[in-house]
């Protein structure tokens, strides 16, 4: 008997020596590589799991020591590479290794909450705190689990902002100057005619060699042209989600005049010129006229401009609409963080979301470091505006940034619906409308509809199925 | 090992029953410890054959056959997910760039033969060669996506500059749907290459010299010597490289997912990995992906079996 004991024994040691092995692709160094996600299992640890650059690590430890001081909390960080992030937390989920508190993208939040993943901090959060963070911050992460509607105000909080992206678009404050064009204004959205007309001026053949130096613009379909999109007035979607609203008239006009800037006016680098490195490239080699200006750009475009002073220098102005007193609008991202539903601690970890997304010395350090703009209202619009971010390095017009984030901003289409593959689809073969003009923006958006539709339908079942599921 | 001592073997005549029934008891006893041995033994492939095989495929299949978004809990829909993936246009459109993308391998190993012939002769810079071919294996896939992302820009791209010096006007590679499926195959021959010609070149060292000895005295050309004895002693390699190429280039993903994040222009690079992939992380389709990755290894399966009957066919031996 005891041999067989022995050799159980002897089986199960073989049997774990030969998992390990497989699970961790025979590299012992691999599988302490992998840190343990799970929630914390005492009355006060937490678990953190995040993605992010040296300053939200610094950020963020500088706000957990100030909450493991004041709670008396433990708070265990994991930081995981960010493409390799949306990955790990779903196989976390799926291995039942939840970590407390985590980033969530708002766009993937409806999957998470019907099943359960997710914690409603409506009730952990006071509406004082909620009331000093940007609208847009907070009602990206509010879901009506009853109607599906999304971004509602009052409707159950499932996650506070880590931050609020706003999209801005720029101009080449050298490149204007040594055209002796007039900055464009900081107040008022140029129209496209305006911009057209300021474009063809700055696109020019500098030392007459027969080849263009400058272009007025270059910009990348798939990111940047929501914006013009939406200043025509048209948009993808309809306001209850329902509805893929492309083959509207103002939509295809809004689109083939985007689509001429490059093929009809000329005022961008051809289609070999413009592939995305290429453009973003000759922006910053002063080449470019306007370019989209976002907060994480600023330390990049910041560097540049104080080593080629002679060519680039930058600031932000408001994106152009269709026609005069037209409403400017941009996108406008965010990153959430959630608490998990089955956490032992819930309640602390509530508090631990709030303070990073609310912590003024986190908050500080993230706009000094020129990562976001400030996630509070009251430091956003007082302090910080007015003496901080100048003091910073940010660009005159910053206020366009907090223009944003207060009421210019709208979150990309897809991201309020359960999946985005209908709106990812806009994208395919949108190229014969751009690039090489083989079809029209009416043609392309006619034959779109349908499929886009039949794409949103689905989603809005696999929501429902995902809703009676749980 | 010890064992319990058997008892003295006993005579014809001294055999009773109760000696006959101790020596079986012996017996069954060292068998049992033997037998415990064994299956201590065994147990470890199988607990993981049964933990990495078994219980992944079955899960797998069972997966398939639902409605699952890879968070919450699962609903069976029986062959919902196959008849769907049957009318889903993007899965035949990616299903055909995969298998596009294999026109890869026929050149590839043409090449590599052709470098496997030519590093096996004695040439100057031999083992400079040999390093330079293989360094492409031991690279970062990620990293050499993105300089051959770089390499294929239209404009400024180093392939175009190349092309340039000898006339020719390149195409906007990455960008344009009719170059982007070739510009990823010549990606993937290039980083192949090194690993393919290594194991061609073992091949050809081993062929005996005799052969070619005796080819030659009843005065074969190279041509012949080539096709009559390199070739078919080659053929194991061959065989070899490509079920093991096809199984990894069916699974083609990474590059795709760097130098054309969105599957290309008009979803031109789209492979059915990258489609599975985006299915089940972005859509929240897991068991949608799951069935299209299971069609896709099945297909792999029957591919890979019809090169063993073909190969099984036209095996040879010297004797």
């Amino acid at each position: 008997m005891r041999r067989m004991k022995t050799a159980a024994f002897a089986a199960t040691v073989v049997g774990a020596l030969t998992l390990a092995a497989c699970s961790s692709g025979g590299s012992s160094d691999n599988a302490s590589e992998e840190p343990d996600t799970s929630g914390g299992t005492a009355a006060n640890e937490l678990t953190f799991m995040f993605r992010g650059g040296d300053y939200d690590k610094l950020a963020y430890e500088t706000a957990i020591e100030a909450f493991e001081a004041e709670t008396g909390a433990k708070v265990k960080m994991i930081i995981t590479d960010a493409d390799q992030y949306a990955t790990k937390l779903q196989a976390a989920i799926a291995g039942n290794k939840v970590p407390d508190v985590f980033y969530i993208e708002p766009g993937k939040m409806m999957g998470y909450v019907y099943a359960g993943v997710l914690a409603d901090l409506t009730d952990y959060v006071d509406q004082a705190t909620i009331d000093n963070i940007w609208d847009f911050g907070t009602d990206a992460y509010r879901f009506n689990t009853e109607t599906g509607a999304r971004g509602q105000d009052g409707d159950p909080l499932y996650g506070l902002p880590k931050d609020v992206g706003p999209f801005g678009f720029g101009y080449n404050t050298v490149l204007f100057e040594k055209l002796g064009l007039e900055a464009p204004p900081a107040d008022e959205p140029l129209t496209f005619d305006e911009f057209v007309d300021l474009a063809k001026q700055l696109t020019v053949d500098m030392d007459g060699d027969g080849e263009l130096d400058h272009w007025g613009t270059g910009l990348n379909v798939t990111w940047n042209s929501q914006a013009f999109i939406w200043g025509a007035g048209a948009d993808w979607i309809s306001e209850d989600q329902k509805t893929v609203t492309v083959d509207t008239p103002e939509f295809a006009d809004a689109l083939q005049w985007f689509a001429d800037l490059g093929l009809v006016e000329g005022v961008t680098p051809s289609a070999e010129q413009a592939q995305t490195l290429d453009t973003y490239q000759r922006w910053m080699a002063g080449e470019i006229g306007f370019f989209p200006v976002a907060p994480w750009d600023i330390a990049t475009y910041n560097e540049k401009a104080a080593s080629d002073p002679e060519n680039f220098g930058y600031d932000v102005i408001p994106y152009p609409v269709a026609n005069e007193g037209d409403d400017w609008s941009t996108w406008l991202g965010s990153l959430g963080i959630a608490v998990s539903e089955n956490s032992a601690n819930k309640e602390l970890a509530a508090q631990l979301a709030t303070y990073l997304s609310t912590d003024l010395e986190a908050q500080k350090i993230l706009a000094e470091n020129k990562v976001q703009i400030p996630n509070l209202i009251d430091y956003a619009t007082g302090e910080w505006i007015e003496t901080d971010a100048p003091a910073a390095g940010w660009p005159a017009n910053t206020k366009i940034f907090l223009e944003i984030a207060e009421e210019k901003g709208r979150p990309l289409p897809g991201i309020w619906t359960y999946t985005p593959e209908w709106y990812d689809n806009f994208w395919i073969g949108i190229e014969n409308v751009v690039d090489n003009g083989s079809q029209t923006a009416a043609d392309f958006l006619a034959a779109k509809q349908p499929e886009m539709q039949m794409l949103l339908d689905q989603s809005w079942v696999s929501a429902d199925q995902a809703k009676a599921q749980g | 090992m010890a064992t319990t001592a058997p008892p003295a073997a006993p005579t014809t005549t001294s055999w009773s029953k109760e000696d006959a029934k101790a020596a079986r008891k012996a017996n069954r006893k060292r068998h049992r410890n033997e037998n415990a041995w064994a299956a201590a033994f065994m147990a470890a492939p199988v607990i993981g054959w049964v933990a990495f095989l078994l219980f992944p495929m079955g899960f797998s299949i069972y997966a398939s056959m639902t409605n699952w978004n890879g968070l919450g809990n699962m609903t069976f829909v029986g062959f919902d997910n196959y008849v769907r993936l049957v009318q889903d246009p993007y899965f035949w459109k990616a299903l055909w760039n995969t298998v596009f993308y294999m026109i890869g391998i026929p050149i590839g190993l043409a090449i590599s033969l052709a470098l496997a012939l030519a590093l096996s002769r004695k040439i100057r810079g031999r083992t400079f060669f040999r390093t330079v071919y293989y360094i492409p294996v031991i690279s970062s896939l990620a990293a050499v996506a993105i300089l051959w992302q770089w390499a294929y820009n239209g404009d400024f791209g180093l392939v175009n500059q190349a092309l340039a010096l000898v006339g020719i006007e390149g195409p906007n590679w990455l960008m344009d749907p009719t170059w982007s499926k070739p510009a990823l195959i010549i990606m993937a021959v290039w980083k192949g290459l090194g690993y393919s010609t290594l194991l061609y070149l073992a091949a050809v060292q081993a062929v005996p010299r005799s052969l070619y000895e005796a080819a030659a005295l009843d005065g074969a050309s190279g041509w012949k010597r080539f096709t009559k004895i390199t070739w078919p002693m080659v053929q194991p390699v061959t065989f070899f490289l490509v079920v093991t190429n096809i199984i990894g280039g069916s699974m083609i993903f990474t590059e795709i997912n760097i130098m054309t994040p969105t599957g290309g222009p008009s979803w031109s690079t789209a492979s059915l990995v990258w489609y599975v992939w985006n299915q089940a992380f972005r859509n929240l389709q897991m068991g949608y992906a799951t069935a299209m990755a299971l069609v896709l290894g099945i297909l792999v399966l029957i591919v890979t079996i019809i090169q063993f009957r073909i190969n099984r066919a036209n095996d040879f031996s010297i004797d």
